[in-house]
């Protein structure tokens, strides 16, 4: 009766597009079974693979992190493939996930003398600049009332953890405005619980504008030149600030063909790269 | 240190300060682009035709994607003042270059200005244009000179089947 079973399941099988190839091995499998138990291995199952149909592959997100796309110049490019040579041999290592300006991260670092013991600290990235292995990414938070800035190098053997809590965009590319934005902004608890977001699809834009503390600011940002869109400056600015802000517009540059940078060539061949290498 | 010492010294600087400031600059440029589409060929300080230079190459580029290209057009009206050049642009320099892939813009030294300034000059020009071509400053080959005896030699006893007798046989 099992036998049947067994023997029916396996037709089933291969029904299913086995072919008569599996049909014979099952059968094989039965005979050897009931003769020797101990020789013939348990074969698990097949784990299923599960294959996104819904999405396109240019749909999926492809991500090159920005340290990885060098500024235009006239080094050697010998320079630029040792240096991607020793990040993606870090990279192996250390998981550095994908995360944007405006992301919540939680750093693990090793102090600096004793290399066993290790400070966790939570914070908004706002800025990431750096090229190559002195990459760097700068991380906020309010502790006790004080606002604290750390930046940390991203290949830095110190780093032990470099966890995202919150995977999101902001308006803006740099967020140092924070600084003279209201507290609130800036406070995220070291113990919150990673939020998780859905793979694959569009990374969350956070639409959020950002309430200031009265003026002076560490810098006028008001102004054109650093392009903020995440502030409210109806509620902290005047028309006539508004309009004296303006006066410092170089609308020029937009049409300034010579600053344009197009690195979706550069970007395809360092992803194939990075694909082929770490995966 | 003089902490303004990065805005004193111009190291990697990529432009040249032209006019009376950096809107001038531009405004200069765009009247020298639009003269170099409408005629193809223009001669002008040295100074000017090499940072012309840059914007009529990437014009070239934008002007290759389309005129359908939102943004190739909005750089096409804003760098073109004559408006009758826009379809020159996209109809005319566009599909000539379409083969080639960069220097589409040639530049060449021309003794200097016969004023007062003795000012370097240079000429501009778009490839494949139908004016005649500029007398180069280059000498010619000299047929009779030994190293090129000495290569037509090789080239003759390289190529099969040449029925010329070798000098002096």
């Amino acid at each position: 009766m099992i036998i049947g079973k067994m023997a029916a399941a396996a037709v089933g099988f291969r029904s299913r597009g086995g072919g008569p190839g599996l049909l014979i091995s099952s059968i094989r499998c039965l005979n050897s079974s009931a003769s020797d138990d101990k020789s013939s291995k348990f074969q698990p199952p097949l784990k299923p693979v599960i294959v996104d149909k819904t999405q396109s592959t240019t749909s999926q997100r492809r991500f090159v992190s920005p340290e990885f796309i060098m500024r235009r110049g006239r080094t050697n490019p010998l320079k630029f493939i040792m240096e991607r040579k020793d990040m993606i041999q870090r990279r192996k290592l250390l998981n550095i996930p994908e995360f944007y300006v405006g992301s919540i991260l939680a750093v693990t670092m090793a102090e600096p003398g004793d290399n066993s013991k290790a400070n966790r600290f939570v914070g908004i990235c706002t800025q990431r600049s750096g090229q190559g292995l002195g990459a760097n990414f700068v991380l906020r938070n309010i502790i006790d009332g004080q606002g604290v800035e750390i930046c940390y190098d991203m290949y830095s053997p110190q780093i032990h953890q470099i966890e995202v809590l919150k995977m999101e965009k902001r308006l803006d590319d740099n967020l140092m405005y924070l600084r003279d934005a209201r507290p609130e902004y800036s406070t995220f608890d070291f113990n919150m619980k990673p939020v998780p977001n859905s793979a694959g699809s569009e990374v969350p834009v956070n639409l959020l504008k950002v309430k200031m503390k009265p003026k002076p600011w560490s810098k006028r940002w008001e102004r054109p030149q650093f392009n903020v869109q995440g502030i409210r400056f109806d509620l902290c600015l005047t028309e006539e600030q508004m309009e004296k802000a303006k006066k410092f517009d170089k609308p020029w540059l937009k049409y300034d063909m010579q600053r344009e940078y197009d690195t979706s060539k550069i970007k395809e061949s360092i992803e194939r790269e990075l694909q082929k290498e770490l995966s | 240190m003089h902490l303004t010492a990065q805005l004193l010294i111009s190291h990697g600087r990529m432009y040249r300060r032209m006019g009376l400031g950096p809107r001038s600059r531009i405004d200069m440029l765009r009247c020298l682009l639009t003269a170099l589409v409408r005629h193809e060929r223009i001669e002008t300080t040295l100074a000017r035709a090499d940072e012309m230079r840059g914007y009529a190459e990437k014009l070239v580029e934008h002007a290759k994607r389309g005129d359908t290209d939102s943004r190739s057009m909005e750089l096409a009206d804003f760098w073109l003042t004559e408006k009758d050049l826009i379809p020159k642009l996209f109809q005319v320099l566009a599909p000539r270059f379409r083969d080639r892939s960069g220097n589409y813009v040639r530049m060449q030294e021309v003794p200097n200005r016969d004023r007062a300034d003795r000012a370097r000059l240079a000429v501009i020009e778009y490839r494949g244009n139908p004016l005649p071509p500029l007398p180069s400053s280059r000498p010619a080959q000299n047929p009779n000179s030994l190293v090129n005896q000495l290569l037509e030699g090789w080239r003759r006893d390289a190529a099969p089947g040449q029925p010329q007798a070798p000098n002096g046989a």
